[in-house]
């Protein structure tokens, strides 16, 4: 299921950095530096960037909000790509701001030369120091030294500030697109695929809500009273086909080759945010626990993401399949043999860390309409440059390897993993497609054949004789 | 799995009220009145509880903590029990205070007699006013009526006052105590039986953590990472056991005519206390959700119990019987020492859950129907393991006995907690609001309200019981622990093998 994810302006209220002086000279005029004098006019929105105000304040906590972690965004292509950068940054109808980016990280490369200058003068300085040197000349050496050490340290700071401005401007640059990617708004996604025809009724149809009413299936206000809206409870058949839903998917992905997991569902805002979710956002969808930095899950992408966070895997261990099952949470702020159509989804369609995705909806008769039930995405690198999983291809000469004792042989340099997603089975969309489409005219449902030996083989859901 | 409850005084840290004039005589001097001034001296704590400061402030939020809602709590028993309460409270090692809780009734009683006399007097003026009066008369009636007006608007709110600081008392008395739960503390639980022996191993065994790792079973590591200390991922054949397990309890428990159900995992925190629970105290079990007043539920108990609600039951449909499959959410505050590694103690697991609303007169016999169930899953599954009569001080505030089985675990070298089956009785349904109306004997048997107009009894109180069918985590030890071999494997017990694919034995995988 897509959630919106970007980290841009909408979210992050006030910035606030300490004002960089910017237009003093970088040496002072009574040494004499073998350097040009650097005087640089920054940008009228670069100057905006950095010295706002310091703190980010968001309007639902009082934390400071300094990019907490670092992606290991690749700034390098980004100049090199300029154009195509821009023209994704446009059919997403994103609000990143890539002149910004482009300012603030050439101004960086610019201070980290100045740095690395400033670095080498003051070991020079020192190194002039460890010989046979005059009382007068000493002293001169001395004051350089420490005029040196100041700029030194004022340059540092900028570069941190710099630094955070530049993560936190490009953090907001969503994903490339595939070249095959439809372009526009949701009108603009097409069908790759369709199954079947919607069922022809020859009796009026009920909507799963009515059928869950007439079988006792569902109580939406005992959980009203207890939880709040939008949460339910399941009984009596509803339970059974939940669980039969959820062992039938999961052994029919085992047998594909993929590793079962449960997960936590409680996981640290961090990690959150690196999958590319928001969780202090306005209209977030994330659930926040109260007193920490934990959140409750949306979707087992997080956990998984996380499970192999700042790891570096081997080559041979790659790919790496998991089907998780896991209970997930949802604010919905802000916020719907059967027939189903793929849709190829339109740029503005795709999250932040997507780079294609394709949605499965299904004819929902009760409702009159197609309703998605799953979401397949390919993140390529987005998530796990912010995760930091990387591996290390193997080099045609060397021999497969799984350990680390293949340090020394002809190793490759680390590369980043793409990490892709796609919903299994999303439990309550499914009840609403199974209910609605094998509903008979007796009120009884029929239950799809594949399911019925994990449900005790029961065939049919009947009305209850009261 | 004992949770500990109680709205006392370590979690309420200020109380203010507007001070109550305790001395101020209640009838102004100058009218003639017919009743007697009553000037009231309150004692020394029944001052400090009225006067004390009004917003209770938590110090986790800055909520005015004013009880929400009240229980329907049996005060004219209370008076007439007091030795058998006061004992009560000592074999539990309760911090309630009975002489206040009965001070402030006793105080509420007069003040809704004078409130009552008051209303009197006014009615009386009223309808003096209504004939042909004089006019220096209806003047002096006037200013009667007026006058009584003031004192009864100053006693409601003293009222209101009085009521709010009896419920928040009260609310801290625990249920009372079967006459055969053993006094004391941990040490004075009975057994009450004991199934299977303790398997007698050749070869040096491993625990569950160990044979997890080797199995390539459980990531302790990277739940750390990624959620904190005390989560874990299951892969591989321990998903196919935490599904197994769940399957095959739900279908062993719906065989015996409960009701399946799964429930919702976040719970409005008022839900969360009628149970009896703290969701805000220090130490406490519970998540909060940030920004708004609901909690991650730490048992299914919660939201089922929270199903009923407000609720009158026809006496036809008794008693419920619900088996809830739901994941669990423990902080664990406090909870320290050796035996948190691996899944024994940790914060998020997936439980079945058994739960019963029924008449009065048959809580007992349910009670020994849930414990009997849970003995006979934990046989089936060859267990070894002993169920507790767990002593008063041991028991929850909502339970009027608890049975408690622990499992014996070879890794951990001891017995572990794999259940807990409790008998309410009518402590949770008082909070929740939960009754039904008895057949009287000379009316017919009906579902509905049209039973209005027939010999309908009053509404009465159901009893509420509930039982652990299976908690995951801790069944994975047992089985691990147990069922081990020295080839590192682990044999599947037989029950469970139908709804795990068949497969009979956990072996090492090739690398």
């Amino acid at each position: 299921m897509a959630l919106q994810c970007c980290y841009g302006g909408s979210t992050i209220q006030t910035l606030k950095l300490a004002s960089i002086p910017s237009t003093a000279p970088l040496s002072s005029s009574a040494i004499c530096s073998p350097f040009k004098t650097l005087t640089i006019t920054p940008s009228a929105h670069l100057i905006k960037a950095l010295s706002s105000p310091a703190a980010v304040v968001d309007s639902t906590t009082t934390h400071v909000v300094k990019p907490q972690w670092k992606a290991a965004i690749d700034f390098k292509s980004i100049v090199e790509n300029k154009s195509a950068v821009a023209e994704n940054l446009k059919n997403r109808n994103s609000t990143a701001s890539l002149e910004l980016v482009i300012e603030l990280y050439e101004r960086l490369l610019q201070l980290q030369k100045e740095v690395e200058d400033l670095r080498f003068e003051r070991n020079t300085v020192a190194n002039k120091m460890k010989g046979k040197v005059e009382p007068l000349e000493r002293q001169r050496l001395i004051e350089e030294g420490k005029n040196l050490k100041e700029k030194l340290v004022t340059l540092e700071e900028d570069l941190i500030k710099l630094t955070d401005a530049l993560q936190r401007e490009a953090q907001c640059i969503p994903n490339m697109t595939h070249p095959d990617a439809p372009i526009g708004g949701e009108d603009s996604s097409t069908i790759r695929k369709t199954v079947g025809t919607p069922r022809d009724f020859t009796f009026s149809i009920k909507d799963h809500v009515q059928i869950g009413k007439e079988l006792d299936l569902f109580d939406f206000d005992a959980a009203a009273e207890v939880s709040g809206s939008k949460f339910y409870y399941l009984k009596n058949e509803a339970v059974l086909l939940e669980m039969g839903l959820i062992n039938w998917t999961l052994s029919e992905v085992m047998k594909r080759g993929f590793i079962p997991l449960t997960t936590p569902e409680i996981a640290r805002s961090l990690v959150v945010e690196k999958c590319g979710f928001q969780p202090r956002g306005d209209n977030t969808q994330v659930y926040s626990i109260e007193g920490s930095d934990q959140c409750l899950i949306g979707t087992a992408e997080i956990p998984v993401g996380g499970i192999h966070m700042d790891s570096i895997l081997a080559d041979s261990s790659l790919p790496i399949k998991y089907v998780a099952f896991s209970h997930c949470f949802r604010t919905e702020a802000g916020a719907a043999g059967a027939a189903t159509r793929t849709l190829d989804m339109a740029t503005e369609d795709l999250g932040a860390p997507a780079y294609r995705k394709y949605d499965i909806e299904a004819w929902m008769p009760g409702l009159g309409r197609y309703g998605e039930i799953s979401s397949a995405s390919n993140c390529t690198d987005y998530q796990s440059r912010r995760l930091g999983i990387r591996y290390r291809p193997e080099s045609s000469t060397s021999p497969p390897t799984n350990t680390k004792k293949s340090k020394g042989r002809n190793l490759s340099p680390p590369e980043f993993v793409h990490t892709l997603n796609a919903t299994a089975c999303a439990v309550p969309r499914m009840l609403v497609c199974l209910l609605e489409n094998y509903q008979q005219e007796d009120g009884s449902v029929v239950i799809p054949e594949p399911l019925r030996p994990f449900m005790g083989g029961i065939e049919l859901i009947t009305p209850k004789s009261n």
